[in-house]
């Protein structure tokens, strides 16, 4: 309990830290372009409030120049200046407002909402990929660990292997599919953009779970952790115990092919039953791991394939105009994410290792 | 005694010799096809990226390996030395940088060099490269200091430490030669080539998005010309979307091998590396019953 105490004592710190270093940095952001335009307008602080409705306007210019000749008598060069700025602070912010409209956004209640709305679709295609890979993770591991154990029987009883060219075509058709579950996204995204709209959240939930390495890096890590465990005393054991040991996917002392499909998995009787449990306890803790990879590879997809309306293209757009307050919004957002992900892990372990250990 | 075998049969024997083999054989046979036909700058600049990417990596190997070798020093040091608020402090601020998604991480960091180097603060091409390996070796780092965190508690816990310890021998050699050199730099350089793989698929995906994204502000001039880079540029990306032409038109397969070289092997060269370099880490971890 303790051990969980301190994790989460950890995690609130870690979250209260990076909240206030981020206010901190958004306010120096905000300070900073108040002060960058106070200090290139000092001269005329005083007259920015002076109402010219057309700048370029010669009669407007006159009278300016008189009324300030008589506010300020005696220094008509200094007024001429100060009214040349005045216009050439007016021109700029006429044009910059011209060419920026469409660009600035400042930190109001409803680009909150807009960066709300986006932050809700990204964690739901977040919450869907991972519960996509956690399962297709197991599934996949599983059935690579019971064919494997096949062929070993297989090997065991003499039974033949198969034809030469057969294997060779296996083999192609597995390093293809290696190639593209190893490519990253936007390479799979650019190849097949021609023919179908990359840009739906169908395809960001398809391309997060297929691409970039995730689904098969971690289906071998879950594989190798069967591995680990078969080769544990307590499967002899449970042999001894007459525990069924046959990995056919047919037939009554077998597995069948619908507990390795189904999406809560058990193999009652088997010793794989056994083997399954303890390896999907070790899994457990590489979920943290498995996340932030996941965000990583739908932060690239956002990103690099321009999804228009979307969590962290609006962040690389944001960083693109500069809009520095809404950046540290969205990673804050992003971080937010992460750190949930953590803490409700380190809740799951912490459940699986009380039981585990009959706490 | 000589065992007859031919030479090169020892490599081929093993998974990560037979992968060795196959990404070197692919990038040869990748080369000699477009030496063919690929025009002559274009064809520089492939080399050029690839030599930048694989280079950048290998820099980032370093670094990882150096600031997770002195991490896991202070840590075992803070830890038998009691010192348990400095040992929390590293281990909030490490766990810290693990909450930070890499390729976040990474990106604001070669935003910043873009800027150091716009700023003229960056002499030369090595120190950019020097940075860019250095930030990205920042957010490897973490697992490496699990492993080798891992390995200094497997063995401080068997009998052989405190029985070197008895001996008169440094606790730093045994956590330094005794422990990581001797009896751990199988797990490390395993570990080592996946840190290679991630400091690719990093450093291609994060140069993509730069050019893609950030293009007008962060200039392509300003930052060495990558495999991501190159296959952000607008002539790789038609040659890349040229495949899906080829999935409803089947006829135009071949003219992808000679009209849009440029895009094609450059995500060719992305995905065999990813690739391969998984399989020799896979096949290096199996071979030595890691």
């Amino acid at each position: 309990m303790t051990d969980m105490r301190a994790k989460f004592i950890e995690h609130a710190l870690g979250i209260i830290l990076v909240t206030l270093l981020m206010v901190v940095t958004l306010f120096l952001f905000e300070k900073r372009d108040t002060v960058v335009h106070e200090r290139r307008y000092a001269g005329i602080k005083k007259l920015l409030d002076v109402p010219i409705v057309t700048i370029n306007d010669p009669f407007e210019r006159a009278l300016l120049a008189d009324c300030m000749d008589l506010y300020y008598p005696g220094r008509h060069d200094a007024n001429a200046v100060l009214i040349s700025e005045l216009v050439r602070f007016k021109e700029d912010e006429f044009n910059k407002s011209l060419q920026s409209s469409y660009r600035t956004k400042r930190l109001s209640i409803a680009t909150l909402g807009e960066i709300a709305g986006m932050y809700v679709k990204f964690l739901l295609i977040y919450l869907i990929v991972m519960a996509l890979t956690y399962y297709g993770v197991q599934t996949l591991g599983s059935l690579r660990f019971i064919l494997k154990q096949q062929r070993r029987q297989n090997s065991l009883f003499g039974r033949r292997r198969p034809f030469f060219l057969i294997g060779a075509a296996r083999s192609a058709v597995k390093t293809l599919a290696y190639a593209v579950l190893f490519s990253p996204a936007y390479v799979i995204a650019y190849s097949i953009r021609t023919e179908f709209n990359t840009d739906s959240a169908f395809f960001m939930i398809l391309l997060g779970v297929v691409s970039n390495g995730l689904l098969i890096m971690y289906m071998n890590k879950f594989y190798a952790f069967l591995v680990a465990e078969s080769r544990k005393g307590y499967v002899e054991n449970a042999l001894v115990k007459n525990l069924r040991s046959d990995y056919t996917l047919s037939g009554p002392e077998g597995i069948s092919l619908r507990s390795v499909f189904s999406p809560v998995k058990r193999f009652s009787g088997h010793v794989f039953d056994h083997i399954f449990r303890n390896a999907r306890f070790q899994y457990l803790s590489t979920i943290k791991e498995q996340a932030s990879f996941l965000i990583t590879g739908l932060i690239i997809i956002e990103m690099a394939l321009n999804i228009h309306g979307h969590l962290t293209y609006e962040l690389l757009r944001q960083l693109l105009y500069k809009n520095y307050p809404l950046v540290v919004v969205i990673m804050l957002a992003i971080f937010y994410t992460v750190k949930l992900t953590e803490i409700t892990t380190d809740i799951l372990v912490h459940r699986e290792s009380r039981r585990y250990e009959n706490r | 005694m000589k065992t007859g075998r031919p030479a090169g049969a020892g490599l081929l024997s093993a998974k990560d010799g037979r992968w060795l083999c196959f990404w070197i054989g692919a990038l040869i046979a990748l080369g000699i096809w477009d030496h063919l036909f690929l025009n002559r700058p274009a064809f520089e600049r492939i080399i050029n990226g690839f030599i930048n990417t694989v280079f950048i990596a290998l820099l980032s190997v370093v670094f990882t390996l150096a600031m997770a070798w002195v991490i896991t020093l202070a840590f075992h040091r803070l830890g038998s030395a009691n010192n348990r608020s400095g040992f929390y402090v590293l281990s909030f601020f490490l766990n810290l940088i693990r909450s930070i998604p890499q390729i976040v991480g990474v990106l604001f960091g070669y935003i910043g060099i873009a800027a150091l180097v716009t700023a003229g603060m960056l002499p030369g091409k090595a120190a950019i490269f020097l940075l860019m390996s250095i930030c990205m070796s920042g957010f490897i780092m973490p697992e490496v200091i699990d492993l080798l965190r891992e390995r200094i508690d497997h063995y401080v816990k068997l009998d052989f430490f405190n029985a070197l310890r008895v001996c008169g021998v440094s606790q730093w050699r045994i956590i330094n030669f005794d422990i990581l050199w001797k009896n751990s730099r199988i797990h490390i350089l395993n570990k080592l080539i996946s840190v290679f793989g991630s400091a690719v698929f990093l450093q291609c995906s994060v140069d993509f998005i730069i050019s893609v994204g950030l293009s007008s502000d962060v200039n392509a001039v300003t930052l060495p010309t990558t495999l991501g880079s190159l296959l952000a540029k607008m002539d790789s990306k038609q040659d890349i979307l040229a495949i899906g032409n080829t999935l409803t038109n089947p006829a135009y397969l071949p003219q992808l091998f000679f009209q849009h070289l440029q895009g094609l092997t450059v995500a060719s060269l992305i995905v065999i590396t990813l690739l391969a370099v998984y399989q020799i880490s896979c096949g290096y971890a199996e071979r030595h019953r890691l």
